[in-house]
């Protein structure tokens, strides 16, 4: 009985765990063109130019944009091809 | 004046054309300006960790990620070495130089002269108020980095006007 509580109570953590969105930021740089990082928007994440074009500016007026929201993994792998276009991006659990 | 220009030369390739002397320089210098990807401050921009608190995960990340990454660089700039043989004075424009590569090396070219506009700014301490200075002197090397910085950022605006469409030339 309580070892079957105990594996619930790791299951409800996984559960959360899993549940918690994590965000992929991009950071602002002095050298990427504003043009290059819109066509990186619509090329990793398949956005249509209009909203490569407000994240590319978000990141340009505020220093960063939320670009993305989701599972680890596969936030994992937009930071990974954002890096791969040398663009400076992060991740970062929701709400941290 | 001469007008720099990227276009399809046809269905298989791209050509760049009214490539003034100074550029054709600057194109020329790509593949040793890429070298300097392994120097420390290059190292820090190109590889840069994916959290910025998380130790255990950028450690990961460092080691399985970043090799992967060195490699895609690499190669993009291993293209663009191989394909800048190929430029050449124009004929019915001497003044100014001229090549065709594949369009499938579009996207090396892209990561290629992006790497060397950020090595450049990383190993000669570009920051914005470089960039946006006008009156730029060609005896200061710092100057002279920026100015290369830019000269590649124009050629690197015209190939992703070619993949995407028109956009400003402005930096984020």
């Amino acid at each position: 009985m309580s070892q079957t509580g105990t594996i619930q109570i790791d299951e409800t953590k996984t559960k959360e765990e899993l549940a918690t969105p994590w965000n992929v930021v991009v950071h602002n740089d002095p050298i990427n063109l504003m043009s290059y990082v819109t066509m990186v928007f619509m090329r990793v994440f398949g956005y249509p130019r209009t909203k490569a074009e407000r994240h590319m500016l978000e990141v340009h007026n505020k220093g960063r944009s939320l670009v993305w929201s989701g599972g680890r993994e596969q936030a994992e792998h937009y930071v990974h091809q954002l890096h791969g276009y040398q663009l400076l991006a992060t991740m970062e659990k929701s709400g941290a | 004046m001469i007008e720099l220009r990227v276009q399809p030369a046809d269905e298989k390739h791209i050509c760049i054309s009214g490539i003034a002397p100074v550029l054709a320089v600057v194109l020329r210098e790509l593949p040793e300006i890429l070298e300097q990807r392994d120097s420390p401050n290059a190292q820090a921009r190109l590889f840069p960790n994916p959290t910025s608190a998380d130790d255990k995960t950028n450690q990961e990340w460092q080691q399985m990620i970043r090799p992967e990454l060195r490699h895609l660089f690499v190669s993009a700039g291993e293209t663009v070495a191989r394909d800048l043989a190929n430029l050449a004075g124009n004929e019915s424009s001497p003044e100014t130089y001229e090549i065709t590569f594949p369009v499938e090396h579009l996207k090396a070219w892209m990561s290629a002269i992006n790497q060397a506009r950020l090595i450049l700014a990383e190993t000669s301490q570009i920051d914005e108020e470089n960039m946006n200075r006008v009156d730029l002197d060609p005896h200061n090397p710092k100057d002279l980095a920026a100015f290369r910085i830019h000269l590649l950022g124009y050629l690197l605006h015209l190939l992703v006007e070619l993949e995407i469409g028109d956009e400003s030339t402005n930096s984020v």
